[in-house]
């Protein structure tokens, strides 16, 4: 199964995706509730705002993906002599993008205030300019969502580049239209007024599965810098011979290889967990040193948002103290 | 006229008492430094401060008396590849199998009766001395040859390395040659020198013995513009089998008859080519056909060469001239050849999962001291590979080749009949062998090619008591493990072999015990017996299953810290949710 569907991919589609979708979606409400006495503004206002989706998403596509294949044909031909370093390399870049990606999924948990404060921001200036007839207002509701979601399109295309490097080339297709629809299905969602829990929920397992994904790369990129080294000891291709460097060998089965053909199911849990059927004390230790650092991460940000609170709650003595003197002066 | 009839029978029966003639050799083995191949001098094993080793000429019915004097600084002894050792089995040579092995500065004579003729050849079978250049051919006459020919030269064959045999057998078993890599040579040679020339005289008939003492290499030998007869084949003579080329693989030896041309206008050139496929890999310095010259005249030109076609070459088409019908098996044995990386993650060669590795007696002389129990495998050693025979047997071995390579497999003190072939592997519980040879009269030899994934099955009498080496002649094969020990008859070997008290002196002087099981004890007490590397477990061991609770652990405390942290988001979320009823309710009301 890992060899036709990349889970990483998956939820990189999906999490783009669903950012995506929700743009969309605050923007659709907030015509549906601005807009009340125009029908025909307000149909045209949806139009630009879908076809603004549209060319962005379009946009992004092809340059993310033009990116991707060229990237991909001219460096997997370059790399091919020092093979599992440039493995070791990019199972490395992937593990950081998505380590980042889940971190950040986990602190903007509140990606519909989040984007609703942004968008309310540029909302007031249009309002307030009357904009609706002013020419480059007329677009406004056109020009944001294109460039948002082209935007978070080439974002999803350069973690999915950095992701498909130690990807197989037919895993990636079905992972990302699987992970597309998925966001755009929870878009839907949230703009029909799904919960917020359920959704945060979601998020929140989305990042246990990519820290779980990024962890299996860490040691996936020990392993392969490992196997380079014993490579050119022993001078030839190793692995593809079972060999390993039997100093500091942890295990090593005649069972569970994720390269076997014939078992899909390990190359699946090497790609969700990291499995291999060969592990030494590199990859063990580094497989445990990176969810320690993870944790670490986790800490840091809960410390620096509890003392952002403070400094928040400190200053708002202070604002309290000026609304209520304005409100005197009216009084 | 009585007395004339009477001292012509005199002389007749004079004759023939002078026939039989003890043949002595003084062997000083010594290091000599050499260049043997005009690319590199080195330092080779040689015989009376002499590289190349002279060959041993004897006939048919003489006594063989070699007197080894060691003066290398190593232990070592001497094997007469496919000498029958009849009732003389401690004197086959290899080392912990049938003798100590001779301790530096000491003497060991051989004294081997001769009771076989053809072509043959002796070498070192300590380590891996023979590579080094301990090697001669070893050429038995008999005084009424099955083929008339007018004269002989003998041809010997062989790879060439530059280094020294046991620097290369510490690469070759490293744990940094997983893929059992066999070192390359780095040239070859006819009997260990360069620019051999063999003088033919017009109208001769010239037999040829040709003899492969490599390590590794298997040559394919052709003449230009001459026809060969194969006549004899490791010793046993054969019916004429006209061929262009025949294959020769290490340890094998053939004869050759070959007519001479009528003229003298031109000189042709001997091939003998070097399989590539043996090798590892073929650097392109590497000479794979080397080259002697049939001279006709010295001053003739060399006949244009021809282009080299090795023909395909069956020994088991081979007809003995001296019939021996096959018998029905009273044994079958199923040997699987394969190599694999063993638990100390070296490369190593197994018969049936298990590697050779020598025990602490000589096997002959625990079979010679162990009484009843001699007939029990396990005196032996587990890793001695112990095969008992009954005497008289007819015993059949079905070798099956695991492996992609090519291997030649030799069996001491016998000729076998070469009674079937079959492709893959043969598994006795399936059933009969499939692929018996339909012929009354089977070839025999005493080493056989088993090409890669294939199995030949081979038979003998086993009416030589003796401890016998069976293995394979790819030197770095033998050195991996690919042996197993034939204790043939134990319950006579008392009664037929007596072991010169001498041997076990040269025992004690290497602290080698010379008595008991394969652990030196008494009995089947087998603790501290040789053990060889197992194959891995290839499962989880103690350290594996921590390693995987450690990881799993980590993942878990990764993966709670997350959920611990959206916690506080998820109850603001859920607080904020509740705000926004109770806020639509009011406006509502």
């Amino acid at each position: 199964m890992g060899s036709v569907f990349s889970a990483p991919i998956f939820f990189i589609m999906f999490r783009e995706t669903t950012e995506a979708a929700i743009i969309v979606s605050v923007l659709l409400s907030f015509i549906s509730q601005v807009i009340v006495d125009d029908p025909a503004l307000y149909r045209r206002l949806r139009w630009h705002v879908w076809i603004g989706v549209a060319i962005g998403l379009i946009i992004s596509l092809i340059i993310g993906g033009a990116f991707i294949a060229i990237w991909n044909t001219v460096a997997k031909n370059v790399f091919q002599t020092s093979e599992e370093l440039w493995e070791g390399s990019f199972a490395l870049i992937a593990c950081i993008m998505i380590t980042i990606m889940a971190l950040a999924m986990l602190k903007s948990q509140d990606m519909q205030e989040k984007w609703r404060g942004k968008l309310s921001a540029q909302m007031d200036n249009i309002d307030t300019n009357q904009s609706m007839t002013n020419r480059s207002g007329k677009y406004a509701l056109l020009i944001l969502p294109m460039i948002t979601v082209l935007r978070e399109g080439l974002e999803a295309m350069i973690f999915v580049g950095g992701v498909t490097f130690e990807t197989e080339a037919k895993s990636i297709p079905l992972a990302a239209i699987t992970g597309l629809l998925a966001g755009a299905l929870v878009g839907f969602l949230i703009y029909r007024g799904g919960s917020r829990l359920t959704l945060h929920r979601f998020f929140v397992a989305s990042t246990c599965f990519l820290l779980l994904i990024a962890a299996g790369l860490f040691a996936k990129a020990i392993q392969a810098y490992e196997m380079d080294k014993w490579n050119k000891i022993v001078g030839g291709d190793a692995d593809d011979a079972g060999s390993y460097d039997p100093r500091g060998n942890v295990w090593a089965l005649s069972w569970g290889n994720p390269n076997d053909p014939n078992a899909g199911g390990y190359a699946f849990l090497n790609s969700i967990l990291g499995w291999s059927n060969i592990a030494s004390v590199g990859t063990i230790t580094g497989y445990c040193v990176y969810w320690l650092g993870v944790i670490g991460a986790i800490l840091f940000l809960k410390f620096k948002g509890k003392r952002a609170a403070a400094a928040r709650r400190a200053e708002e003595p202070s604002a309290a103290y000026a609304q209520e003197k304005v409100a005197e002066k009216e009084i | 006229m009585l007395a004339s009839i009477k001292s012509l029978a005199l002389v007749a029966l004079a004759s023939t008492v002078a026939q039989a003639a003890v043949v002595t050799y003084d062997w000083n083995i010594t290091y000599v430094n050499t260049n043997a191949d005009g690319l590199f001098e080195r330092r080779v094993i040689g015989v009376n401060g002499q590289f190349p080793p002279p060959a041993i000429n004897v006939t048919l019915n003489d006594t063989l008396v070699i007197n080894v004097i060691n003066n290398l600084d190593q232990p070592t002894s001497l094997h007469s590849h496919g000498l029958f050792q009849t009732g003389n089995a401690q004197f086959d040579g290899p080392s912990m199998v049938t003798q100590c092995p001779i301790p530096p500065g000491a003497n060991f004579t051989y004294t081997i009766p001769i009771e076989q003729h053809g072509t043959y050849w002796i070498h070192g079978h300590f380590g891996g001395q023979y590579v080094d250049g301990l090697r001669a051919p070893l050429i038995i006459h008999n005084l009424n040859e099955t083929y008339k020919y007018d004269e002989e030269y003998t041809i010997a064959l062989a790879d060439w390395y530059h280094q020294e045999h046991s620097v290369m057998l510490e690469q070759y078993l490293s744990i940094f040659n997983p893929s059992g890599a066999e070192p390359v040579p780095e040239s070859a040679l006819i009997n260990q020198m360069l620019d051999q020339k063999f003088n033919f005289v017009p109208g001769k008939t010239y037999r040829l013995r040709i003899i492969n003492m490599s390590a590794l290499a298997m040559f394919h030998f052709h003449i230009d513009g001459h026809e060969i007869e194969i006549i004899e084949v490791d010793g046993i003579d054969v019916e004429r089998q006209k061929v262009s080329s025949f294959p020769i693989t290490a340890a094998q030896r053939y004869s050759v008859l070959v007519t001479a041309k009528a003229d003298t206008s031109m000189n042709y050139i001997i091939h003998a080519d070097m399989d590539p496929a043996m090798f590892d890999v073929v650097p392109d310095e590497l000479v794979l056909n080397i080259t002697g010259t049939i001279v006709y005249n010295e001053a003739s030109p060399l006949a244009p060469e021809e282009l080299s076609q090795w023909e395909p070459f069956n020994d088991a088409e081979l007809v003995p001239v001296v019939p021996l019908a096959t018998q029905a098996p009273d044994q079958v044995f199923a040997l699987t050849a394969a190599f694999s990386v063993l638990n100390d993650y070296s490369n190593k060669a197994t018969f049936n999962d298990i590697t050779y590795v020598m025990p602490k007696v000589p096997s002959l002389y625990t079979a010679l001291s162990t009484g009843n129990l001699s007939s029990n495998p396990e005196v032996y050693g587990k890793y001695a590979h112990p095969m008992v025979l009954k005497h008289n047997d007819w015993v059949e071995i079905v070798i099956n080749n695991d492996d992609p390579g090519n291997h030649p497999f030799h069996l001491h003190g016998h000729v076998f009949q070469i009674v079937g072939r079959g492709e893959g592997k043969y598994d006795p519980s399936s059933g009969p062998y499939p692929g018996y040879l339909n012929t009354t009269n089977p070839s025999r030899r005493d080493t056989v090619l088993v090409p890669s994934e294939e199995n030949v099955a081979i038979r003998f009498q086993a009416n030589n008591p003796g401890v016998w080496l069976f293995h394979c002649h790819i030197e770095w094969h033998l050195q991996a493990g690919l042996a197993t020990t034939i204790i043939e008859a134990p319950e006579i070997m008392p009664s037929v072999l007596k072991v010169d008290p001498t041997h076990y002196e040269h025992c004690k002087a290497l602290g080698i015990p010379f008595s008991g099981n394969a652990a030196g004890k008494e009995g089947l007490d087998l603790a501290g017996a040789n053990l060889g590397p197992d194959p891995l477990p290839g499962t989880f061991t103690g350290k594996g299953i921590v390693a995987l609770v450690f990881t799993i652990i980590a993942a878990l405390l990764g993966l709670g810290t997350v959920i611990w942290y959206a916690r506080e988001d998820d109850a603001q979320i859920a607080s904020q949710i509740a705000q926004a009823k109770i806020a639509q309710e009011e406006e509502t009301h």
